[in-house]
């Protein structure tokens, strides 16, 4: 249940100084930071979300090079990854990702907001609105409010509850990374909310499961097509 | 766009056909109510798959027509929200340099 309750940060106010790879308690043979960077190799040569915003970003002109814009890190608390802007990397909390799934759906978010740094004017330390706006995409499209996450979260509900979903965990990500009240992160939420939302880049449609995702691939590698008419 | 030399689909045909059936799908139905609120809509996709035939068929200028239509009718929807950001022209300048020294000490 902990993992559940793992935000994902938008940039990590601080990282921590000195990341000692963690050791598992279970007898294993890698340390928390070789699983880490086993479970991103396998995200990024497989999973589809993820394969989408990596050729979506190439195509925006930052392609992504596996060493310079990922680092497994130890982190405080429960985040489980972050994007931080001021060095266009993508940090990845190894010792609490727990497993493949999980490592998909931080990659995803986290590659999420670094797509939004790079193909537009994102004020990420100065308009709270920005930082809003990404995280309700980053939740919306990244898996973190599908049906099945939110059960195992013990937060039931059915119509439009993915919506309430994208809301709550935007204003919890916000919260993590800024020092403001929860009353205003609401309020930049609430603001943004409809054009955030629904703008569904890279993806053309929320990818509610990896089906999704693979269609919403094959779309993007034949856009020119669409366009041309 | 107006003659049909040298025009086709904006999609072949099988991918209309495979959208109009995730649509359709009891798991989309699942999907789109608990993200909407409502019943999706699938028949444009139908629409759209029978003109992608006809014009495989008979090379139909209607159908054309209304393949085009439909396919700007999506792009449309998709830009109709005002962006809270500005668009970059060029990527971000410091994407690919080196991280800073501290960092790669480590």
């Amino acid at each position: 249940q902990l993992q559940q309750q793992h935000v994902a940060c938008q940039v990590l106010p601080e990282r921590l100084a000195e990341g000692k790879p963690g050791q598992g308690f279970l007898s294993s043979f890698f340390t928390n930071n070789q699983k880490c960077q086993l479970m991103l190799l396998k995200t990024l040569e497989t999973n589809p979300y993820v394969k989408l915003l990596l050729d979506a970003m190439k195509h925006s002109g930052c392609a992504v090079n596996r060493e310079r814009h990922f680092s497994c890190e130890d982190c405080n608390g429960n985040v489980s990854g972050g994007f931080d802007a001021s060095t266009s990397q993508i940090v990845l909390c190894q010792n609490n990702i727990r497993n493949q799934a999980h490592m998909n759906r931080v990659v995803t978010h986290e590659l999420i907001h670094a797509f939004d740094h790079c193909r537009a004017h994102v004020n990420w330390f100065t308009d709270v609105r920005h930082l809003a706006c990404s995280e309700v995409r980053a939740a919306n499209l990244s898996g973190d409010c599908s049906l099945i996450n939110e059960i195992f979260r013990l937060h039931f509900g059915l119509k439009q509850h993915h919506q309430t979903c994208v809301r709550d965990r935007a204003i919890l990500s916000i919260l993590a990374v800024r020092n403001i009240s929860k009353e205003v992160a609401q309020k930049a939420v609430d603001e943004v909310f409809e054009s955030c939302f629904n703008d569904h880049e890279p993806f053309g449609r929320i990818p509610h499961n990896k089906t999704y995702a693979r269609y919403a691939h094959r779309d993007f590698q034949n856009r020119d097509r669409y366009y041309s008419n | 766009m107006a003659d049909g030399g040298g025009w086709r689909p904006p999609r072949p045909c099988e991918v209309y056909r495979a959208e109009w059936k995730l649509c359709r799908s009891a798991r989309h139905f699942l999907h789109h109510y608990y993200v909407h609120g409502e019943r999706p809509a699938c028949e444009q996709w139908r629409r759209d798959l029978a003109s992608c035939r006809e014009w495989e068929e008979r090379r139909s200028a209607e159908a054309q027509r209304s393949l085009c239509e439909s396919e700007r009718a999506r792009v449309q929807a998709t830009r109709k929200h005002t962006l809270v950001w500005a668009l970059r022209q060029s990527p971000p300048a410091d994407w690919h340099l080196p991280l800073p020294q501290e960092e790669k000490d480590q």
